[in-house]
């Protein structure tokens, strides 16, 4: 049991130094990635605000973008370090309040769909799996095939025509039940897929047939020995599903016009706001990478065989 | 119900099994050429497929008007001069459609080689060169994968400068990841099998082993990833023409037609629903071909592709 358990933490440690260096790896990579963007955001202004040269240079050297890259790197890895993200360029007001004000609206989105498709893509499974005659095997297969063939993008696009367009259903801008719909099927989808599989190959193992003589009923054989030694499977695939949601969330509100850290970021990519679009891009990798932590030290808790690797 | 199908083939169509009372066949004229047993699924990618490439090679003659031409009449109607109507500047919707399909296509395809090439090559020599190479490579992948695809291809594209080539690379890089996945995955299960052991013992470096001894044993799981990788190529590149940082202008793919009628949905919605139909119709036909790819190649469900 204390080998067990050191062989746990021996492999979170070695997993959290890993998910450190990555996220630092992130925050180098956005930085530089950035920088190579051709123009600035003092070109951005002036082009709107039309300012002499004299005044761009002078902003220029206010905002410290004159500074060698290497120089502003140090500089802003001193200030994140400290917990301030710095003002973004073109509003002048700190990054974490812009972000802020519209966070709440990508969480909403992104954890609609993410119960729709948990709810459907884990429900869907198992009542296929009790009552393998009925529509609901149908369903379960439905909503895979859909999910691998149709990209959210074109049934967002899709959506906003027919429903909000022709039909007036729904709100063309800021809706948030069409997105999450989509998303969550989406979502649905993919989980639907794995665990199916995975529920059908644990159904012809030697212990189900152990269960079934034993004369427990479907039901419990389902939920209470197959669903756990397939959800052991699915478990490794969290990190993949969030940043699936998170991604889907992203597109959708840039399709469905809704304010969110997507429309957010694409317009500070368009308008050269360094300080915002880093934030935007690191707050978002490490969201992915403590998900994908989480996942695994999970699975390893959960799943004995995986201590072994 | 078994004698429903042809002799060879399962009944589910998911691998092709040879009849145990049959000789295994020798190579001779007797034999006749059979049509594979298909799903109706994998049938209808195989057409779609089709269609799409001939319409991708015959394509500029299919239509009698030039894409790029303007008409008098904007977002005009479905008539029958102009099959699918105009668009907002009076160009015909199904010729900048079939241009669309060749453009689309070659993109997407040149732009999942350069995935494959770049993500599979990085993978080998990770595995190859060791503890570092290993941890170094995929460290880089775990990055990659970190970040939400559409804003690393964003900030890519913008960072090349706005164009072909950087949405090719831009896509090329995003989608890297996934190909050294799955090589990796595959390494390791050919890894540990006894060919590799000998190559080996034979004195073969890691680098030779790698390359000539288990990366053609790979390219089933490749070759499937490769058709799962495509579409969402094709789709990212909509996405990006979507948000205005695609190809230049004058080139009709799909993504610059959503993005330009997407302005006029009242006036027009056929405009833009044609780029989306045609979008979704290819999707589905790779994800078909991808899916039974994957049975062919994965038939134990291993799970290394997803």
């Amino acid at each position: 049991m204390m080998a067990q358990l050191r062989g746990i933490s021996l492999g979170i440690a070695a997993e959290v130094l890993r998910s450190f260096a990555i996220a630092v790896g992130i925050v180098v990579l956005t930085f530089f990635l950035l920088r190579m963007i051709p123009g600035d955001v003092v070109d951005v202004i002036g082009l709107e605000g039309a300012l002499t040269y004299e005044q761009q240079a002078n902003l220029r050297a206010e905002m410290g973008l004159t500074r060698s890259w290497g120089e502003q790197f140090w500089l802003w890895l001193g200030m994140i370090a400290g917990g301030d993200f710095g003002l973004s360029s073109r509003f002048a007001i700190p990054v974490t309040q812009l972000i802020g004000a519209v966070l709440g609206s990508t969480i909403t989105l992104g954890l609609s769909a993410l119960t729709i498709g948990i709810c459907l893509g884990i429900g869907l499974p198992v009542l296929a799996a009790i009552y393998p005659r009925s529509a609901f095997v149908w369903l379960a297969e439905a909503i895979t095939i859909w999910s691998i063939t149709v990209p959210t993008f074109s049934t967002g696009i899709a959506a906003v025509v027919v429903f909000a367009v022709w039909l007036g259903m729904i709100p063309a801008i800021g809706n948030l039940s069409a997105p999450a719909l989509i998303l969550g099927i989406d979502i649905a989808g993919s989980i639907a897929k794995i665990l199916r599989e995975d529920m059908k190959e644990i159904e012809s193992a030697d212990f189900i047939r152990t269960a079934r003589a034993k004369g427990l009923s479907r039901t419990r054989i389902v939920l209470a020995h197959i669903l756990p030694n397939a959800m052991t499977v699915t478990l490794a695939l969290v990190g993949l599903i969030f940043s699936n949601v998170l991604t889907g969330a992203i597109t959708m509100e840039i399709v469905f016009g809704r304010p969110g850290i997507g429309t957010l970021a694409l317009q500070a990519i368009k308008g050269r706001d360094y300080p915002l679009v880093q934030t935007i891009i690191i707050w978002l990798g490490i969201a992915v990478i403590i998900a994908n932590l989480v996942a695994d030290i999970a699975q390893r808790f959960v799943d004995p065989r995986i201590r072994l690797r | 119900m078994r004698a429903l199908y042809p002799p060879g083939s399962d009944p589910d169509g998911r691998a092709f099994v040879l009849d145990e009372s049959e000789d295994r066949p020798v190579a001779g004229p007797t034999r006749r050429f059979r049509f594979p047993h298909l799903r109706l699924g994998t049938w209808l990618g195989v057409v779609i497929m089709g269609a799409a490439l001939a319409i991708a090679c015959v394509g500029p003659w299919i239509s009698i008007h030039d894409p790029n031409d303007f008409s008098s009449t904007v977002n005009a109607a479905p008539s029958d001069i102009h099959w699918l109507g105009t668009d907002d500047l009076g160009q015909d919707v199904f010729a900048r459609l079939i241009v669309g399909t060749r453009l689309s296509l070659v993109l997407g395809t040149v732009a999942a080689l350069v995935a494959l090439l770049a993500g599979t090559l990085a993978a080998l020599f990770g595995m190859a060169s060791g503890r570092i190479g290993n941890l170094l490579v995929f460290g880089i992948v775990d990055l990659i994968r970190a970040l939400p695809g559409v804003l690393f291809a964003l900030a890519l594209v913008v960072a090349i400068e706005p164009g072909t080539t950087s949405v090719v690379l831009a896509l090329g890089l995003a989608f890297a990841p996934d190909f050294a996945r799955i090589t990796r995955a595959s390494y390791l299960q050919e890894a540990a099998r006894p060919y590799v052991a000998a190559a080996f013992v034979f004195g073969a470096s890691p680098v030779r082993i790698a390359l000539v001894h288990i990366l053609p044993n790979i390219t089933g799981a490749l070759v499937t990833q490769f058709a799962i990788i495509l579409p969402r190529c094709i789709v990212l590149e909509a996405v990006l023409s979507f948000l205005g940082l695609g190809v230049s202008p004058e080139y009709a793919t799909w993504g610059r037609m959503i993005a330009s009628a997407s302005s006029y949905t009242e006036e027009a919605p056929h405009v833009l629903l044609a780029p989306i139909v045609a979008l979704s119709v290819l999707t589905f036909a790779f994800a078909m071909i991808g899916d039974e790819l994957r049975r062919r190649f994965d038939p134990a469900r291993r799970r290394i592709m997803t």
